[in-house]
C-alpha cells in the first residue's frame, strides 16, 4: 500500500541533497510527508482536515491554496484511504495508506488544479480537492 | 485481437481413444447385442442392447467422448438398465464384432438446444478453471472449455455462440495480467474470437455472479463490469472483434440489457440506473428507490433478456420484480416467496445462484431452507415454485440434498438444474414434479454457476 510517488519523493530528495539543486521536483503535483498513516492526535490544531465517516468523505469538495497540506482523518473502524486514478497526480495511480479508526494521512498539494480522489476498496466514496 | 488459439479439443481425441480402449475391454458382456457399425452416427442405447429396454438416454447424441466424462451412474432414470459407460462399451464391442476399424477423430458437440446447460466451476478461486457443457436431456458431458481466474460465462439467447470474460497471468498466478473476451463455436467449441481488454479497462474479479456481465439483446456486444478504480461498464464489440470503450456509470452493480444499447444496473442508493450508450455517448438516469436499506437484495437475481423480467429476492425471500424495456423500468408489486409461518420458523433463501425464472410459464424458482439469518451462502435443500404474476405458491420441492445453485431450461417442459458445489454434482429434476431424473458427477472442484440458452420460443 505504499506510494510510488512518495518513494520517488524520498529518492528525489536524496538526489537533490546530493547535487544541491532545487528545481527538479518542482513538477511534483503532490508530496506525502509520511508514507504511513499517523495518529489523529498528531494532526496540527490548525490543519486543514477532511473527516471520513459513514462511508463518506465529509468534505466532498475542498478548496485550498498551492502548498497547503490536507489531513484526512478516519473516524470509523471501517478502513479507508485516499487514492488517485492514473494521470491525476502522476502518470501512474497513487494509492495512499489504509487508515484505521483515528488515523490520519497527509498530502501536500504543490500545483493548482482539481484533484479527484476515491477510496480504493470503496470506489463509490469520491471527493475532490481544488488547489488554487 | 488474435485468432484463434490452439484448439483445446486435443484432449477430446485422447479421451475418445481412451474410451474406445476401455469400451473394448468392458464391452464383452454386450457383444451379443445387435451390431451397429455406424461410427459417424452412433446407435442409440436401445439399438445397441435391446435388453436394456427404454431409457431416458436413448436417442441422444451418442458420441463417444461424452461417455468418457459422464459418470457411470449418470443419465439414468429409475428404470433404465444401462449406464453411459455400458452403452459406450456395447457400441464399441458391436463395432469390433462387425470388423469396424477404430478411427480416432475430434468430435463435435450436438447443436445447442434449450436443454443444453453450462456449468462454470470457479474452483474456489483457483487460477485456472473449467466449464462443462452438458446435454440436460441425457445428463451427458458433451464438451469442456478452459478459463482463467474467475471467468464470467455468457450464452447467446439464440444458441449461436457462448463466451467468457476471463483473466490470465504470465506466470500462472503472478506476472503480467491479461483480461480478454473469448467467444466459442457451440459445436466445435473452438474459440472464434479472442479480444484483449486494455489495462485501464480491467474487469471486476469477484465470485462469479451471473449478471455481472451480459450480452446485449442483439448478441453483438459483451458488457462487463469494472469495480475499481471507479464503477464502469466495458463494451466489447463482437462484430468488429475489438474493445469499444469504458462507460462511466454511477455507484451501481450488475448489468441487465433491455435493448442493443440500453441496460439497467442496481445502485447503492436503492434505485435502478438506466444506461443508454447509443451513438458513442453515455446517458444515465435513475428510477425511483424501490427498496429500503434493510431489504438486502442478493447477488444472484434471475433475469430474462427475452422478456425483460428481472426477479430479485432479498435475504428474507421478498421478491421484487421489474419489467425492463429500452424506455423504462416498471416495478411490480413485491411478493413473498415464503409464508409468514415459514419465515417465523427460520425459513430463508440461501446458496449461490438461488433464483431461477421460467419465461414461458412465468414461474419463479427459489432455493430455501431453515437457516440462521447470516448463513445466506450455505446450501439449501428445498426449492419453492411461485407464480410470478400472483405470487401463489405452486410447489415446494424437496431436493433431498444440499444444493448451492439452481436454474431451469427454457423449453415448454423445463428441467430444474440443481448444482452442488460440495459434491461437484449436477442433479437434473423435472421442474413440474420435482422428481430427480439423472445426475452428472465430477464437475470440477466447486461448480457454482448454471447457464442456459433461452432459445425455445
Amino acid at each position: 500500500m505504499n506510494s510510488a510517488t512518495t518513494l520517488r519523493s524520498i529518492l528525489g530528495a536524496l538526489a537533490l541533497s546530493a547535487i544541491g539543486a532545487t528545481g527538479a521536483w518542482a513538477q511534483e503535483k503532490i508530496t506525502v510527508p509520511t508514507e504511513e498513516g499517523v495518529a489523529a492526535t498528531e494532526v496540527p490544531a490548525d490543519a486543514i482536515v477532511v473527516n471520513i465517516a459513514k462511508m463518506k468523505y465529509q468534505t466532498p469538495e475542498l478548496t485550498i491554496k498551492t502548498g497547503d497540506t490536507v489531513y484526512w482523518i478516519n473516524n470509523e473502524v471501517m478502513p479507508h484511504n485516499v487514492a488517485f486514478k492514473k494521470g491525476v497526480v502522476d502518470e501512474g495511480e497513487f494509492r495512499g495508506d489504509m487508515l484505521g479508526k483515528d488515523e490520519a494521512y497527509a498530502i501536500t498539494f504543490n500545483e493548482a488544479g482539481t484533484f479527484d480522489y476515491f477510496c480504493t476498496p470503496h470506489p463509490f466514496m469520491r471527493a475532490k480537492v481544488i488547489v488554487e | 485481437m488474435a485468432f484463434p488459439r490452439e484448439a483445446t479439443p486435443k484432449y477430446l481425441l485422447l479421451i475418445g481413444a481412451t474410451l474406445a480402449c476401455s469400451a473394448l475391454a468392458l464391452g464383452t458382456a454386450f457383444a451379443q447385442g445387435t451390431p451397429t457399425p455406424q461410427p459417424e452416427a452412433p446407435a442409440t442405447a436401445a439399438e445397441a442392447t435391446p435388453e436394456a429396454g427404454a431409457s431416458d438416454v436413448a436417442g441422444g447424441n451418442g458420441d463417444a467422448a461424452s461417455g468418457a466424462t459422464a459418470p457411470e451412474d449418470a443419465a439414468t432414470g429409475p428404470t433404465a438398465g444401462q449406464t453411459e459407460g455400458q452403452r459406450g462399451a456395447a457400441e464399441a464391442a458391436a463395432a469390433l464384432a462387425a470388423g469396424e476399424a477404430d478411427e480416432p477423430v475430434i468430435l463435435t458437440a450436438p447443436k445447442p438446444d434449450a436443454r443444453r446447460v453450462y456449468i462454470q466451476d470457479p474452483a474456489h478461486f483457483a487460477a485456472v478453471t473449467q466449464q462443462y457443457v452438458i446435454d440436460g436431456s441425457t445428463g451427458r458431458v458433451i464438451g469442456m472449455t478452459d478459463g482463467g481466474f474467475l471467468p464470467q460465462p455468457l450464452a447467446s439467447t439464440d444458441g449461436s455462440f457462448f463466451a467468457q470474460v476471463s483473466s490470465v497471468w504470465s506466470r500462472i498466478a503472478r506476472g503480467d495480467r491479461t483480461d480478454y473476451v473469448e467467444v466459442f463455436d457451440p459445436e466445435t467449441l473452438q474459440p472464434t474470437a479472442d479480444i484483449e481488454l486494455p489495462d485501464e479497462a480491467f474487469r471486476f474479479l469477484v465470485g462469479t455472479y451471473q449478471w455481472m456481465n451480459a450480452l446485449t439483446t442483439d448478441n453483438k456486444n459483451v458488457l462487463y463490469y469494472q469495480f475499481s478504480p471507479a464503477p464502469a461498464v466495458g463494451v466489447v464489440n463482437l462484430e468488429e472483434g475489438k474493445f469499444d470503450r469504458l462507460l462511466e456509470v454511477p455507484d451501481c452493480y450488475h448489468i441487465f440489457p433491455a435493448s442493443p444499447t440500453v441496460f439497467y444496473m442496481n445502485c447503492r442508493d436503492g434505485s435502478l440506473a438506466r444506461v443508454d450508450f447509443a451513438n458513442g455517448e453515455t446517458q444515465v438516469s435513475n428510477t425511483e428507490v424501490f427498496h429500503t436499506e434493510e431489504e438486502l437484495l442478493i447477488n444472484h437475481p434471475a433475469y430474462s433478456p427475452q422478456n425483460g423480467r428481472l426477479v430479485w429476492p432479498t435475504y428474507t425471500g421478498k421478491i421484487f420484480q421489474m419489467e425492463l424495456t429500452a424506455e423504462a423500468a416498471t416495478f411490480r408489486e413485491p411478493i413473498e416467496a415464503l409464508t409468514e409461518e415459514e419465515r417465523a420458523d427460520n425459513w430463508r433463501p440461501g446458496g449461490w445462484q438461488q433464483t431461477a425464472y421460467h419465461r414461458q410459464s412465468d414461474r419463479i424458482y427459489l432455493l430455501v431452507d431453515q437457516r440462521d439469518e447470516w448463513r445466506h451462502k450455505a446450501p439449501s435443500r428445498f426449492v419453492v415454485v411461485i407464480d410470478a404474476k400472483t405470487g401463489e405458491r405452486i410447489n415446494k420441492i424437496a431436493l433431498g440434498r444440499d444444493i448451492d445453485s439452481i436454474n431451469v431450461s427454457q423449453d415448454a417442459e423445463p428441467l430444474l438444474y440443481a448444482l452442488s458445489a460440495g459434491t461437484q454434482t449436477l442433479h437434473i429434476h423435472d421442474a413440474e414434479t420435482g422428481e430427480e431424473l439423472r445426475s452428472v458427477k465430477q464437475l470440477g472442484r466447486g461448480p457454482q454457476v448454471i447457464m442456459t440458452h433461452d432459445m425455445d420460443s
